[in-house]
Formats: C-alpha cells, sequence, structure tokens
C-alpha cells in the first residue's frame, strides 16, 4: 500500500490520472515519459484496457456512481467487456463480499451514505480486477466511521488479496499505520520516496513543504527520551512504546496539576458553569444529566426542545442546546446524526417538527431563509456553489445590492479586501482564484452582511494541512476582529474540533455529549459509541492513563511541553531538545494538522 | 347583483385564471423541487410487477399507448382503468403517490379547463358560463361542459401513456432496460443515455436546489410574497428572473465537472469497449410474462381488427 501526500495543486492527482493511463487519452495534456505495467506502457492502451490493469477510484463518489443500485454499477465494467454471465456474477458476489456491500446488493445508490459510496466506488472498480487500485482521496467526504469502513476495506484487499493499493490522502494519520511506502509531492515532483519510518524520519523536510505528518510521529520527534524505539505510526504502536517509560508518570502528573489548578479555579470563582468560553466542569451528557446542554446567558443561539423529522425518520430528536455570545462551538458526530439538519434550522432551512430556534431570544421562521441570512451567515461545505458574481469586489457587495446593511457594519466591503487579502484582485473572476481563494471570498462576503453568528458547514474538508492551518488562522483572525460567535459543523476531529472551546457531540439525533474540549476528548468510550474518533493525542492520554484522563491535551506541542516539564525539563523547551533527526518541532507543525 | 357587467367579469376572470393559479401553488406545496427528484426514481421492492420480463414492461407502455390513440372514447376508459389498476398492485411510497398525483391531476386539469374555454362545437353553443365582451376579448367566448368532456378525454389519453411510462420508471431497474432494449438490438448507447438521464436528473435537481440555498444565504430575497400582496408579486417575478442568470454559472460549472468525470469513469469501465454486452441479469421467461405477453398482443391485435371494422374506433 503506498500513500502518495503534498499540497493541493502539487500534482498527485494528474499523477494518478497517468497512472490509469488517462492521460494524454481523456485528461488534454501533453505526457512526456512512460508509465508502465510490467513492461507494457499504459498510456498506448485504451482506458477500458489500461483499467484492467490499473484501476481508479475518483475523489467524489457521487459522480461516478453511474447506475441505480448498487449491484448494477458493480456489474457495469464486465457487463462492458461482454463477459458470460456467470463471470460476471462470480465477479459482482466477490467485490461485494470483498468491500463488506453485500448485504446492500439492491440498494438505491443515492439512499447510500458516503462510506457506503465510496465503497461502492471501489466495488465498481475492482470488478474490471485491476491489479492496481489508485485511491484520488477517498476519505475526504467521510466521517471516521466511514474512513475506516473504508480503510479497512483496502486494508483486506493489499493483505488478503494481494491488489497493489495507491492512495492520495491528506489524512496521513488514518493512513500511516497501513502504508508500506510514503511518497511525498511538491511542485510537481516527487521529492521523497520511503517507507514509512524513514521518510518521517526527516520531519524538516515535511515540515519545509507544509505537509503533515502523523501526530504520533511528531510527538515521538518531540520526545525522544520516551520514544526509544522505532518511529510510532498509530495510538497502538506509540502506547507500546512509551506504557513502561517515563512518560505515563509525567502525563499523570500533569493531569493532576491541571485538575488541581481547575478545582483552585473553580474554588475562586472565575467559572461558574456558564462561561463564554465554554461550560466548567465534566461534559455534560443525557447519561448524566437526562438533557444535555447548559444555558449561556444570554444565548445568542438556542434550539427548545427541536425534533425534526423526515417522513418517518426522526432526524433530531428533542434537542436543548445553547450558544453564548462569543464561543467557538464544534459540532461533531457520525454521518446522520443531525448535524446539518440542526444547524440548518439556524437560518431557516427546515421546519422543526417540535419546539423552536431562537436567534438572541427571537424565534427564527422556517422559510425565511432570506430574512435570517442576515443574522446567521452560513458557510456552506461546497463554497463554490455560493458564487454569482464575475467579479471579486460584484462578490463582495452581492449582499448590499439586495438588502440593507446595518450603518456601521464590523466589516465592509473595502475593509474586506483589506483583511481577506483581495487587493489588487478586485475585478478579478472569483473562477480564477484557488479553491481556498474561492472559500476566503465566499466567508468574506457572508462577513460584509455583518451576521451575529458564523456557520461554517465541514469548511475544510479535503484541505491540505498548509491550507487547513492557513484557514484556521484566518478564522482566528476573524474572531479576534469581529468578536463574532462561531459554530463549526465538522468531521475534521484532530484539525478543526480539537480547536474548538466547546464540543457538542451528536448522535441518532441527539446531544450525547456537551462541554470544553479538553474534556470531552477525553471521553474516548463515549465518542467511539457515537461514531467518532478522539485527536491522537488524546486517546494516546486515555491509553496511558486510563480513567485519571478526565482532561487531555490536544496538541502534541501542548503534550510534549506538559511531559518535559514533568520530566525535569521547564515547559516550553520542547522545541529544543535533540530529537531524532531534525532536532525539533517546527512551529508550522507542531500541534497543526 | 350577480349579472351585472362587473359581478360577471369578475367571475369569468376566476374561471379563467383559476387553474393557471392553482397549478403552480400545488405543485410549490406538494411536489417542490426535492418531489421532482424523487419523481423518476426507481423503488427496490419485491413486488411480481418488479419480477417481470424487462422486455414486458418496455412494450407496455407502447402498447397502452397505441391503443389510447386508436380506440374511442367509451373503449379510452377501459384502457385507462387497465391503466390505473397495476399501482395498486405496486403500492409505491407515499411521498411518490402525492408527487404522482399532483404531476398526473396538473396537466390533466390544465387540459379538462383549457379545452372547456376555447374547444368550441358548432353552433349553437351551449355554454356553462358565457364571458362578458370585458374578457371574451382575451379569445374564449366561455366555458363549454362539451368543450370539457373533449379536454378530458384528450387528457385521459396523455395518462394513459404517462401513467404506465412512469409505472415502469419506478419498478425497473435501469440497468434493466438496458438489458431489454439490447435485447432487442438497440445499441448500447441507447440505454446508457438513459441510465445517465435517470441517475443525473435527481443529482441536477439536488444541485439547483442547493444553489437556491445558497443564493438565500447570500441575501438574495426568494421569499413568495402571500396571494393577497398583488403589489409584490412583480418584484418578485423579476427577482426569480434575475436570479435564473445568477444561478446559471455555478450549475453550469458544477455540471461540467461531474460529466467529465462521469465521462472518464465510464472509459475507465469499458463502456462501448464492444458492440455487445453482456449481463449479470438473467431473465428466463415465466408464466407471468408469457401471460402478460398474451394480453398485450390480445388487446392491441383485438383493437387493430375492430378498428378496421370501425368498431370502437377514434373519430377523425
Amino acid at each position: 500500500m503506498v500513500l502518495i501526500t503534498g499540497l493541493s495543486g502539487c500534482g498527485k492527482s494528474t499523477l494518478a490520472l497517468a497512472l490509469c493511463g488517462l492521460i494524454p487519452s481523456r485528461v488534454h495534456g501533453e505526457l512526456r515519459g512512460r508509465v508502465t505495467f510490467a513492461g507494457r506502457p499504459l498510456s498506448g492502451l485504451r482506458p477500458h484496457e489500461a483499467s484492467q490493469l490499473v484501476g481508479m477510484v475518483f475523489q467524489n463518489p457521487n459522480l461516478q456512481l453511474i447506475n441505480q443500485t448498487v449491484q448494477s454499477e458493480v456489474a457495469f465494467g464486465p457487463e462492458n467487456l461482454a463477459l458470460p454471465q456467470p463471470e460476471i456474477a462470480t465477479r459482482v458476489n466477490w467485490c461485494l463480499a470483498v468491500t463488506g456491500m453485500d448485504g446492500m446488493r439492491t440498494a438505491s445508490t443515492v439512499t447510500l451514505s458516503g462510506g457506503q459510496k465510496q465503497r461502492t466506488a471501489i466495488a465498481a472498480t475492482l470488478a474490471m480486477r485491476p491489479r492496481i487500485l489508485v485511491l484520488d482521496e477517498p476519505l475526504s467526504d467521510l466521517d471516521p466511521v466511514g474512513a475506516q469502513e473504508v480503510l479497512g476495506t483496502l486494508r483486506r484487499l493489499a493483505r488478503d488479496e494481494g491488489t497493489g493499493v495507491v492512495i492520495i490522502e491528506h489524512r496521513v494519520d488514518e493512513v500511516a499505520p497501513w502504508a508500506d511506502r510514503v511518497v511525498l509531492m511538491d511542485e510537481g515532483r516527487i521529492v521523497l520516496d520511503l517507507p514509512p519510518r524513514q521518510a518521517w524520519a526527516d520531519q524538516a523536510r515535511w515540515a519545509g513543504i507544509g505537509v503533515g505528518i502523523p501526530d504520533m510521529v511528531q510527538l515521538a520527534h518531540a520526545l525522544p527520551d520516551a520514544f526509544t524505539g522505532s518511529l510510532p505510526l498509530s495510538v497502538d504502536e506509540a502506547v507500546a512504546e512509551v506504557s513502561e517509560g517515563w512518560l505515563v508518570p509525567a502525563l499523570a502528573q500533569a493531569a493532576s496539576a491541571r485538575a488541581a489548578a481547575r478545582i483552585l479555579h473553580a474554588g475562586n470563582g472565575a467559572v461558574s458553569g456558564q462561561s463564554p468560553a465554554g461550560p466548567a466542569g465534566s461534559p455534560a451528557s443525557r447519561s448524566d444529566s437526562g438533557r444535555a446542554g447548559y444555558s449561556p446567558v444570554p444565548p445568542v443561539l438556542s434550539w427548545e426542545g427541536v425534533s425534526v423529522d423526515f417522513d418517518a425518520n426522526r432526524a433530531v430528536d428533542d434537542v436543548t442546546l445553547a450558544i453564548g455570545e462569543g464561543e467557538w462551538v464544534a459540532m461533531i458526530g457520525a454521518n446522520g446524526s443531525g448535524k446539518s439538519t440542526l444547524t440548518g434550522l439556524t437560518v431557516g432551512l427546515g421546519t422543526p417538527s417540535a419546539g423552536r430556534v431562537c436567534f438572541r431570544g427571537n424565534p427564527i421562521k422556517p422559510g425565511k431563509v432570506f430574512e435570517h441570512a442576515a443574522q446567521v451567515a452560513l458557510l456552506l461545505q461546497a463554497a463554490d456553489e455560493m458564487l454569482f458574481e464575475e467579479t471579486v469586489i460584484g462578490e463582495l457587495s452581492f449582499g448590499s445590492r439586495f438588502r440593507a446593511l446595518p450603518p456601521d457594519p464590523v466589516l465592509d466591503v473595502q475593509g474586506a479586501i483589506d483583511f481577506f487579502g483581495f487587493r489588487g484582485l478586485e475585478k478579478t473572476s472569483p473562477w480564477e482564484l484557488s479553491q481556498g481563494g474561492r472559500q476566503r471570498l465566499a466567508l468574506a462576503a457572508l462577513l460584509v452582511g455583518a451576521p451575529g453568528v458564523l456557520v461554517l458547514d465541514e469548511p475544510t474538508t479535503g484541505q491540505d494541512a498548509e491550507r487547513m492551518r492557513a484557514f484556521l488562522r484566518l478564522l482566528q483572525a476573524v474572531r479576534a476582529r469581529t468578536g463574532l460567535t462561531v459554530l463549526t459543523v465538522t468531521h475534521d476531529i484532530r484539525g478543526l474540533a480539537s480547536k474548538a472551546a466547546r464540543i457538542v457531540l451528536l448522535g441518532e439525533g441527539r446531544v450525547q455529549l456537551d462541554g470544553p474540549a479538553s474534556e470531552v476528548f477525553a471521553r474516548t468510550s463515549e465518542l467511539a459509541r457515537w461514531g467518532v474518533l478522539a485527536p491522537p493525542v488524546a486517546r494516546l492520554q486515555c491509553e496511558l492513563l486510563g480513567p485519571a484522563a478526565t482532561d487531555v491535551l490536544l496538541s502534541v506541542s501542548e503534550l510534549a511541553a506538559a511531559a518535559l516539564s514533568y520530566h525535569g525539563v521547564p515547559a516550553g523547551a520542547a522545541g529544543s531538545r535533540p530529537a531524532r533527526t531534525a532536532g525539533s518541532i517546527p512551529a508550522s507543525t507542531a500541534g497543526t494538522p | 347583483m350577480m349579472s351585472s357587467l362587473f359581478a360577471r367579469t369578475v367571475i369569468a376572470y376566476l374561471i379563467v385564471f383559476a387553474v393557471p393559479m392553482i397549478l403552480p401553488v400545488a405543485f410549490i406545496k406538494f411536489v417542490g423541487l426535492g418531489g421532482l427528484r424523487d419523481l423518476v426514481t426507481y423503488e427496490a421492492r419485491d413486488t411480481p410487477l418488479h419480477k417481470l420480463d424487462p422486455r414486458l414492461k418496455v412494450l407496455y407502455p407502447i402498447a397502452m399507448g397505441v391503443l389510447s390513440i386508436i380506440l374511442s372514447w367509451d373503449f379510452m376508459l377501459i384502457v385507462f382503468a387497465l391503466s390505473i389498476l397495476p399501482w395498486f398492485w405496486l403500492r409505491p411510497s407515499r411521498s411518490k403517490v402525492r408527487v404522482l398525483l399532483v404531476m398526473v391531476i396538473g396537466p390533466a386539469l390544465t387540459g379538462f379547463w383549457s379545452q372547456g374555454l376555447y374547444y368550441l362545437p358548432n353552433p349553437p353553443i351551449h355554454f356553462i358560463y358565457q364571458f362578458p365582451w370585458t374578457i371574451s376579448w382575451l379569445g374564449s367566448p366561455g366555458i363549454t361542459a362539451y368543450g370539457m368532456v373533449f379536454g378530458l378525454q384528450q387528457s385521459a389519453r396523455v395518462l394513459v401513456t404517462v401513467s404506465t411510462s412512469m409505472l415502469i420508471l419506478v419498478s425497473t431497474d435501469v440497468g434493466d432496460f438496458t438489458w431489454a432494449f439490447e435485447r432487442f438490438r438497440m445499441p448500447p448507447q441507447v440505454g446508457f443515455a438513459l441510465t445517465a438521464a435517470l441517475r443525473f436528473l435527481p443529482d441536477m435537481i439536488s444541485r439547483t436546489t442547493l444553489v437556491l440555498r445558497a443564493i438565500e444565504l447570500r441575501g438574495y430575497d426568494l421569499s413568495r410574497p402571500r396571494w393577497f400582496q398583488v403589489n409584490k408579486w412583480w418584484n418578485y417575478i423579476r427577482r426569480v428572473g434575475r436570479c435564473v442568470v445568477l444561478i446559471t454559472v455555478p450549475l453550469l460549472v458544477g455540471s461540467l465537472r461531474g460529466t467529465t468525470t462521469m465521462a472518464m469513469v465510464a472509459d475507465a469501465r469499458g463502456f462501448g469497449a464492444n458492440k455487445r454486452r453482456g449481463s449479470l441479469r438473467e431473465h428466463p421467461l415465466t408464466a407471468v410474462d408469457v401471460g402478460g405477453y398474451v394480453v398485450l398482443v390480445v388487446l392491441v391485435g383485438t383493437a387493430i381488427v375492430l378498428n378496421h371494422f370501425h368498431i370502437g374506433a377514434r373519430a377523425y
């Protein structure tokens, strides 16, 4: 299994298309050199001939499912090859079994979850019996459970069936344990091609390009005295390596000190259980209190006993939740847990079957999206779909042409141009900007409307580490300037959710956990029950400390500093200790995606 | 009072504009873009109708269409009933029934109403309601029972084909259509075109819904005025018209991206690699299929023979 990674636009997908023989036959371009499979040049083959050697699974499963049912989709390729019916049936049965889709063979493709769609796309590609399978960002739209389903399938294929698997992916933490080789690309070139441990031994090289590396690898580099063996690629490997060493007592001491400080802090009355930064104490869960949530006064957004039904299905079930002024809340949960439904209600998308949603105490009227968009800015995951004008300036002034803006907006059009870095690009077409630039433009255009709350639906999906860092910096700058309340819906636990002050976990349409990120992510078994994996750093602390881990640190740099400070080294010196090869955590990668 | 010119004008305008106003409202209320998305989607179930020979299913709407064209109105009623009965056998989901009813009743109502207004028999004409000069300049002197019955007949003829086609679309996996077309010696491209259309129509509607949602989130007012806010309707229509222009670019960009990927996927899966295709499906002819074929042949054959002898033939 080969992992190909690199910044967006570095040529990964183009390489994948060339590997599959689709360049130049189907994608316009000039191909120099040769792509061969066992000595056969692929670029000279017709696409269906090449696809029987190297199969490709594209990024968006919605665009590659052509048929209406799962088995029709899988059979499509063998049928085109005019194979006899028994051979087609054998292939379909095998593909469905190996991808775990056997029980859904007659299901309609439009009703599948993201993970199921991706597995169906893999099965359909496998039905061509390729010797190598190339997957372009197969995890980008998946929740942690869906990602594990797909990775499990790929692992089985590589291990049991001997299929070569090439994965192009930004989510290196999840793929790292299974990769045999890691290929790093930069500006169209392969700059590194080594087994994983050797590939990540020189982290300065990765930092120089701006590509993220697995958290456990970062931690091992930061704490070379604790990780004396080989580089750990997963939490399990890290636990096995340090469970007998000095790291466990050091982390235990650090955890005790944090707990003591919290009690002292609470005793002084600094936190009374209702704080703009988040609730104090343990995260509320349904098992603790029957109804989750806490009530900041005054709440800027509130859901009061809200339920939403779609025909016979209850998507949201009696949710009571409040978000205070200036808070940064991340809403997490598996696909179908009700996150998007719940946030959509804040702008009038959808109608609650019970309860009500309020903005600053005023009920939000279902269907009145235009009215509520002035109060709550919702940035859709597909930010491209939110751009309608021919120029950047046109986009930024779009809202003011169709509605009256407040006389003293936090961010006017000229302010937004400067703040978001569009000076000199005012007359540029939005479609000439990079993907990150278009997302920034959509966000800027929403903020010019001077909303009270910013709701972000999966804003970092499919973004590389550099872009994700840039987006987080931008978000923090926006909050610092405007004091906006921010609600993010995300599957990106490691990158985005762990940076929020407060986490709300949804499961089966209900709030299952609600509290500070450091405490919610300590409850790994409850998170796992609702289909969410805590960040690797949090899982490591929970594995090492057991029930004592009630409040976990969420970044590698924090964890390393805390451990070192209780190992006789002052906090903050983590970066100065000699590491394996390069010697320190570069500021650009430590504690960031 | 009711015979005054003013009252007659008001009543006449209500009659003329009632249906054009009711239909869009019914469409938005009961169907909407979401309902349209579900209209042609296959519903996987284990009913005898689902198991029928796909070739028979392709022939069924064609045969019923032929019958609806050549038979007189009295016989047409029997054909119409025959086209409705299988729906009770199929038992589609409630949401689909709601959408289908609006999509079927809407055009029927339109035909019934428009023919009532504009289809005029030879004089002397007996009007159900005769319009005053204040509205008759629009082209219709009044509404007639003769025209309404004629409209009902024409609508029923169209509905036979629509109803049977919908029935088959809802109960047949598109792969079975492709199989049937190939057995009829049609090129694979025909099946693929149908597959692509049925698969991507719902996607296109979903994308349109998303873009409309996005434009409202950007502060564009698409909220509908209440029916009595007459002064706001013109502005609303202008806003909707402008919106169509605005959403074209994102829709076009999204669609082009989608079709490029789809073309590559079809190529990679060997579409067009061979003149003939294989099939996962095996559809051995069952007794029910044979019965179905016999019924269709007998129905069409009988109708043609009777037609030849001017029995039950449609008057032209």
